[in-house]
């Protein structure tokens, strides 16, 4: 199978990290509702918008990272393993975000 | 007005997973021919997302604590403990697929199997995650009206 672009790579692996993260974010904040919620909210007047801001700079940001990566050749990945990180990020991601309402 | 902002959230939700199916089926078909209708629907997919994100966006923080109050006095309590809640945070994920979409279509899907296998799968992500949250939309919506049929009863 041929190669993939380095932002295609970069950005889809920050796809999957995002979605993790945010879906972690999620538990956390929830969690601690007097600290990390209460700071959320203050930041931009509600939790929700500050997670949307986080989430998409941090989507940004590490995908802008990982393409600078190996002296700005971005980060080499086989596209095989490239359609499993992103899957697996979004899924993980999901099933956190799932799993903690149908539990708490 | 607040139906009019609700049903302009659940008509960008449509139009990006009826933009999701057709580049879906474009790719999988793809050539040299259609390349740019191809990333201009991916494109489209992006714009559409991040317009229901919005409208919807906007919608939840000034008017859901109203359908909120009504669903928490009813019989479908979960469809706010757990799918509105659920969709509000699925939804930032949904966001960043599209986002990512017009990124992986920069690629040539014709000539290049590896460039095409990502989108179909970014693709298909997105039309299935796309068709739950508006379920769970719908979900929300019967939530309310048990809640109001339960107090006329």
């Amino acid at each position: 199978m041929e190669g993939i672009g380095k932002y295609t790579t970069s950005f889809g692996v920050s796809l999957a990290i995002t979605s993790v993260v945010s879906a972690l974010l999620v538990v956390v904040k929830e969690l601690n509702e007097n600290s990390v919620l209460t700071w959320m909210k203050n930041l931009t007047s509600h939790h929700w918008i500050t997670h949307g801001l986080f989430m998409v700079i941090a989507f940004f940001a590490i995908g802008w990272g990982l393409a600078r990566m190996n002296n700005g050749e971005g980060l080499k990945l086989k596209p095989e393993r490239l359609i499993c990180v992103i899957v697996s990020g979004v899924v993980i991601g999901g099933i956190i975000i799932s799993g903690f309402y149908l539990v708490g | 007005m607040t139906e009019v902002i609700l049903m302009a959230h659940v008509l960008f939700g449509m139009l990006c997973i009826v933009a999701g199916v057709w580049l879906f089926v474009d790719v999988l078909h793809a050539s040299e021919a259609n390349q740019a209708r191809i990333r201009t629907v991916s494109m489209a997919v992006a714009v559409f997302m991040w317009l229901a994100y919005l409208v919807g966006g906007y919608w939840y923080l000034t008017y859901y604590y109203v359908d909120k109050a009504i669903i928490l006095k009813g019989p479908w309590k979960f469809s706010h403990s757990f799918f509105m809640e659920m969709k509000e945070h699925v939804a930032i994920m949904l966001l960043l697929l599209a986002t990512y979409l017009p990124i992986a279509t920069a690629g040539n899907t014709a000539i290049n199997k590896a460039s095409r296998k990502v989108v179909l799968w970014v693709t298909g992500l997105i039309v299935l995650i796309g068709v739950a949250i508006d379920g769970a939309g719908a979900i929300i919506g019967i939530g309310v009206k048990v809640a109001l049929l339960g107090s006329k009863g």
